[in-house]
């Protein structure tokens, strides 16, 4: 029988914590992310999933709590550990005043590629979108530019992909080309992947480990059939709405069983 | 530090130059004003008896001397309001670049616009008024470094307080200088300034340097003392940028500041 091959880790943060004046964003959260694997970070607004992704790429310092990505332990080894992830978000945009092909090209010199040129049209290639390649940043439409962002997080072949809300704006086709341009990017370069979505079907169809988030604190976590089976439901939204209403809960199930009634 | 970065960034503010003319305001359009309208002050104040040509020659190259301070520090202070303006500070965070790297790309691009600022005012000095900076011969050299260093250093200052204060604060980028420049003396020497603000300007270095430079143009020897006292004052002004722009990153990015900019 042959021996099993230890998976590389590729994230592990520890403990994490940040507080924000009266606030506490996240609290005491561990992030695991191995080679190759797909994770989804999920949770209402505020509960503190973007906070916990800006600590892990080192734009925000947290409280306490170590985080080692690529073997880089942060903020010591950013840099290089920035080398190896990639980083797009639907709520940002691009810089001003230049064309997507010179957007594209500038990010690939900053991840030092030797040839933007090739990298460039192949992404967009990928993503269906090289007739944009000309366009400039401004005249894009939001989904084209969450599009442009995602080739831009993977020109470097990152072994990290890091999105937050990356298919917030996008209409279901459009989403259903970024969901099916990620899965081959990262089966054909075993990218893992840390992603954030309130689109849970999406989330279901991505991802093969699923984290919960509520006040800053990782509630409940796992495959998503799992825990969808865990709650006695069959799917992650419904997972979701039961988590989230919890305040409510009891008026939330007799309203719904009212009006099944 | 990796060139290849530092070229990505040059290459990135290159594009924004090209394709903005209101960029090329302060490139081009106000050094030629400024050369203008200073050189014809002088021409006006020689001409009423004053001072002769040499009023003339301080006005211009004060003026032009204090666009090296300006053009340094705009360069390096814009190209970081740049990322603010078009929320683009969150995207670079996340790639390899380093702060040095970022700051040396900005500089080395605000450089080749001082070229062309400077460029334009030594020309026009020159086809205006018959004034010749190079005249002053090469203790210019000195003073021209220093100004650069102190251009850069107080752009430092700015960023810092940008990421500190976040994108409101962009008004110090053009303010400061002016707060500045009538402490330096850039056009008189600092005696005729009310006397509470003497000791103050004394601890510039630009004021040494702008007197270095009124010493040159007055033909007398290399004034080496005031050019060391500057070239000190320049080297503990850049380790006090240095540490107030990395201590403002630390805030930055212990309070999640960035968020202010994405």
């Amino acid at each position: 029988m042959a021996e099993s091959v230890p998976v590389e880790t590729i994230l592990r943060a520890t403990n994490l914590r940040k507080r924000f004046k009266e606030t506490q964003a996240v609290d005491g959260v561990d992030v695991i992310v191995r080679a190759g694997e797909s994770v989804g970070l999920l949770g209402a607004n505020g509960a503190g999933k973007t906070t916990t992704l800006l600590m892990i790429l080192g734009a925000i310092t947290p409280d306490s709590g170590e985080i080692e990505i690529v073997g880089q332990r942060l903020p010591r080894g950013r840099s290089v550990a920035m080398e190896q992830v990639g980083f797009a978000a639907g709520y940002l945009p691009l810089p001003d005043r230049l064309k997507v092909r010179e957007v594209l090209s500038m990010f690939a010199e900053l991840y030092g590629i030797a040839d933007p040129g090739d990298a460039v049209a192949a992404g967009l290639e990928r993503f269906r979108i090289p007739h944009l390649a000309d366009t400039m940043g401004v005249e894009l439409s939001s989904g084209q530019r969450t599009l442009v962002g995602i080739v831009r997080s993977t020109l470097h072949r990152p072994r990290l992909l890091v999105l937050d809300e990356p298919t917030a704006s996008l209409d279901p086709d459009v989403a259903q080309r970024v969901r099916i341009g990620l899965d081959e990017l990262c089966e054909e370069h075993g990218i893992a992947l840390l992603i954030t979505s309130h689109n849970m079907v999406e989330v279901e169809r991505i991802c093969e480990r699923v984290m919960f988030m509520k006040d800053g604190k990782v509630v409940e976590e796992g495959p998503p059939s799992e825990l969808a089976a865990r709650f006695g439901h069959g799917t992650l939204e419904d997972v979701f709405l039961e988590l989230y209403a919890a305040p409510d809960r009891d008026g939330y199930r007799h309203e719904r069983e009212g009006f099944k009634e | 530090m990796k060139w290849h970065r530092v070229k990505a960034i040059v290459s990135r503010h290159a594009y924004v130059l090209r394709r903005s003319p209101p960029r090329w305001f302060d490139v081009l359009v106000w050094p030629l004003v400024d050369t203008i309208l200073f050189g014809s002050l002088g021409v006006f104040v020689a001409r009423q008896g004053g001072t002769g040509r040499a009023g003339v020659a301080y006005l211009l190259a004060g003026i032009l001397l204090f666009h090296v301070i300006f053009q340094a520090q705009i360069a390096v202070a814009v190209g970081f309001l740049e990322e603010s303006w078009s929320r683009n500070l969150l995207n670079l965070m996340t790639t390899p670049l380093t702060e040095l790297e970022y700051v040396a790309g900005v500089a080395l691009f605000g450089l080749l616009k001082l070229v062309l600022g400077i460029g334009v005012m030594v020309l026009t000095a020159w086809v205006a008024f018959s004034f010749a900076i190079t005249d002053i011969g090469w203790g210019l050299v000195p003073i021209f470094a220093i100004l650069l260093v102190i251009g850069w250093v107080i752009s430092l200052f700015v960023i810092g307080l940008v990421l500190r204060y976040g994108p409101g604060a962009d008004i110090l980028c053009w303010g400061i200088l002016f707060v500045v420049m009538p402490l330096s003396g850039v056009f008189y020497p600092t005696e005729a300034l009310p006397a509470v603000l003497r000791p103050l300007a004394k601890l510039l270095p630009t004021t040494h340097a702008f007197a270095a430079a009124r010493t040159l143009l007055s033909h007398q020897p290399m004034p080496w003392g005031q050019i060391a006292i500057a070239a000190v004052g320049t080297v503990a002004a850049a380790f006090a940028g240095l540490a107030f722009v990395l201590q403002m990153l630390r805030v930055f990015r212990h309070r999640g500041y960035v968020t202010r900019f994405s």
